[in-house]
C-alpha cells in the first residue's frame, strides 16, 4: 500500500477503508426531475452487485455518481475510503481506481485497439509506452482479443469492442468496475462471450456493480441483486431470495415481465 | 493630362506580386484566429458560465457586424489609443479577431458533434480536461472540422480584399492602383479575379480530398 508518512495523512480523509462503496442519504435531481431517492448502499470489497429495474428508474444515474460522471445535490458517497463531497482531488482518485464499461463501448474511434488500452495509463498514471503496452496485451489476451491489438475499433465485431473496452477498464488496475448494461447494445450471439469475460472477472475478486438485465448472469455471479424503481431502491438481497422469494410488488410484476 | 499607359506582362507582375500581401494577411489572420478560435471554442463549451458568455458575446458581435467596420474599427480605434495608424498593424489584427470569433464558432458544433460517451469514457478512465480533449475529443472534431474551416479560410482570403479600403496595398489595392495608370478596368480586375480564384481554388480541392480521406480512415 502506501508509505507510512503518506497512509497517515490519508487516513485523515479515509472513513471506513473495509468498505469499497458507500452511499447515505444520497438524492439527485435531473433539473426538477428527482432521479435518485434517498440511496443507501454500502458495497463490501470483493462484493458483486447486479442491479435491475424499469426503463428511467435510475440504474445508470446510480452507478455513474460513483464516479462521478454525475455530481450528486445532497447524501454522501465514499468510494475505496475517498469522501467525494466537495473533493475535486479524491473525485480524481476514484476516477484512477474505478474501471466503467458502457452500453454504447465508447472506445475511441481514431485510435486502435492498443492505443485505446494505453492511453489513460500513459497520461494518467504516467508510465512508460513499453510498459503500458505489455501490460495491454496481457488484458486483451485475458479478455481473448491478443490479436486484434493494431485494428481500428470500427473493425471489430460489437461483442468484440465491448471486450477492448472491459480491457481498456482494466489497464488502469481499478479496484472496482462498473458496468452499465454492457450487453445490451449486442446482437445475442455476442452476448455470452461478454458475460464470460465478465464472469472471469468475478472470480478473481473484482468488485463490480453491473446494472444488467441478464438475469442468469445475476443467478450465477452476484453476491446480492438490487431493484430500481422511481430513483428509490425497493429490494435488496441474495440472489435466491430476491428472485425466490420477492417481496416487492413491483419487482414481482417486473420478474413477470422479464423472464 | 497624365500619362496612360497600356496594361500588359509587367503591369500583370506586379498585380502578381501583391498577391504575396494577401497571402502573408491570410495566413497570419489563419494562424492567429486559429489560436484564437480554439481558445474561443473551448471557452463556448466549457463548465463556466463566465466564459461562455464572455466568448458567446464576442462571436455574436463578430458575427452580427460586417467586416469593412471591424477592420474600420480597428483601424480608427488604434488612433484613438494612440497608436500610430498603421494600415498593416489594422487589418492584421481585425482579421484575426474576426477569424477567431468566426473558427470559434464553427469549432464549437465539431466539439459538441463528437458523442458525449467519448468524454465520458476518457472522464472515467481518470483523464483530466487538458488530456481528455487533447487525445481524445479534439482529434474527433478535428476531423468534422476540415472542411468547414477550409471554406472559411476561403472566405478570409476574399475578406482580406476590404483591406484595401484602409488603405493596406494587397492584391485589391494594387489592382485599383494599376488601374488608374492603365484605365484598363476588364483587364485589370479580371486579372485579379483570377489570381484570388487560383488562391481559393486549389484549398477548395484539398478540402475535398481530406474529407474524403478521413471519412474513409473513420468508418464507423
Ligand atoms: N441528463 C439528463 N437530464 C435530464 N434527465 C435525465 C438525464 N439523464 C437521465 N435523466 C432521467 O433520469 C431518469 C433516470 O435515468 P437513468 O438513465 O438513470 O435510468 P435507467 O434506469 O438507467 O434507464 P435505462 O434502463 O433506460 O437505461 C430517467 O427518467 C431519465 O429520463
Ligand atoms: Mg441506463
Amino acid at each position: 500500500m502506501t508509505d507510512v508518512t503518506a497512509g497517515a495523512a490519508a487516513a485523515d480523509m479515509r472513513g471506513s477503508p473495509d468498505l469499497a462503496v458507500r452511499m447515505e442519504g444520497v438524492n439527485k435531481w435531473y433539473g426538477a426531475f428527482h432521479a435518485l431517492k434517498n440511496i443507501e448502499l454500502s458495497v463490501q470489497r470483493g462484493e458483486r452487485i447486479v442491479i435491475c429495474g424499469p426503463s428511467g428508474s435510475g440504474k445508470s444515474t446510480l452507478i455513474r455518481c460513483i464516479n462521478q460522471l454525475e455530481t450528486i445535490r445532497d447524501g454522501r458517497i465514499v468510494v475505496d475510503g475517498y469522501d467525494l463531497t466537495g473533493s475535486k482531488k479524491n473525485v480524481d482518485l476514484v476516477r484512477q481506481e474505478t474501471g466503467m464499461v458502457f452500453q454504447q463501448f465508447n472506445l475511441f474511434p481514431h485510435m486502435t485497439v492498443l492505443e485505446n488500452c494505453t492511453l489513460a495509463p500513459m497520461k494518467v498514471r504516467g508510465v512508460s509506452r513499453a510498459e503500458a503496452e505489455t501490460t495491454a496485451r496481457k488484458y486483451l489476451e485475458r479478455v481473448r482479443i491478443p490479436e486484434q491489438a493494431d485494428k481500428y475499433p470500427a473493425q471489430l465485431s460489437g461483442g468484440q469492442q465491448q471486450r477492448v473496452a472491459i480491457a481498456r477498464a482494466l489497464c488502469m488496475n481499478p479496484k472496482i468496475m462498473l458496468f452499465d448494461e454492457p450487453t445490451s447494445a449486442l446482437d445475442p450471439e455476442m452476448v455470452k462471450e461478454v458475460l464470460d469475460t465478465m464472469i472471469d472477472l468475478a472470480s478473481e475478486g473484482m468488485t463490480m456493480l453491473c446494472v444488467t438485465h441478464e438475469m442468469g448472469f445475476a443467478r450465477q455471479v452476484a453476491d446480492r441483486v438490487i431493484f430500481m424503481d422511481r430513483g428509490e431502491i425497493l429490494e435488496m438481497g441474495t440472489p435466491d431470495a430476491f428472485f425466490g422469494n420477492p417481496q416487492n410488488e413491483r419487482l414481482k410484476t417486473f420478474l413477470g415481465q422479464i423472464s | 493630362m497624365p500619362l496612360i499607359r497600356p496594361f500588359g506582362l509587367p503591369e500583370f507582375w506586379i498585380i502578381l506580386m501583391a498577391a504575396q500581401w494577401t497571402i502573408a494577411l491570410s495566413a497570419i489572420a489563419f494562424a492567429g484566429g486559429g489560436l484564437g478560435g480554439l481558445l474561443t471554442a473551448l471557452a463556448r463549451v466549457s463548465d463556466s458560465r463566465w466564459l461562455r458568455g464572455l466568448s458567446t458575446g464576442f462571436i455574436r458581435l463578430f458575427q452580427g457586424t460586417p467586416l469593412l467596420m471591424q477592420l474600420f474599427l480597428v483601424f480608427f480605434g488604434m488612433n484613438i489609443l494612440g497608436l500610430a495608424i498603421n494600415p498593416w498593424v489594422a487589418a492584421a489584427v481585425a482579421l484575426t479577431l474576426h477569424a477567431s470569433a468566426f473558427l470559434g464558432e464553427i469549432w464549437r458544433g465539431c466539439i459538441e458533434a463528437v458523442p458525449s460517451g467519448q468524454r465520458e469514457a476518457a472522464t472515467a478512465l481518470g483523464l483530466r480536461y487538458v488530456n481528455r480533449m487533447r487525445y481524445v475529443v479534439l482529434p474527433q472534431a478535428s476531423r468534422i472540422a476540415v472542411a468547414p474551416t477550409v471554406g472559411f479560410l476561403v472566405q478570409l482570403i476574399k475578406g482580406t480584399s476590404l483591406a484595401a479600403i484602409i488603405g493596406f496595398t494587397e492584391l485589391t489595392r494594387q489592382g485599383q492602383i494599376i488601374n488608374n495608370a492603365t484605365f484598363s478596368p476588364f483587364a485589370v480586375f479580371g486579372s485579379v479575379a483570377v489570381i484570388y480564384f487560383m488562391l481559393c481554388w486549389p484549398l477548395s480541392v484539398l478540402a475535398r480530398r481530406m474529407e474524403f480521406r478521413f471519412s474513409r480512415s473513420a468508418v464507423r
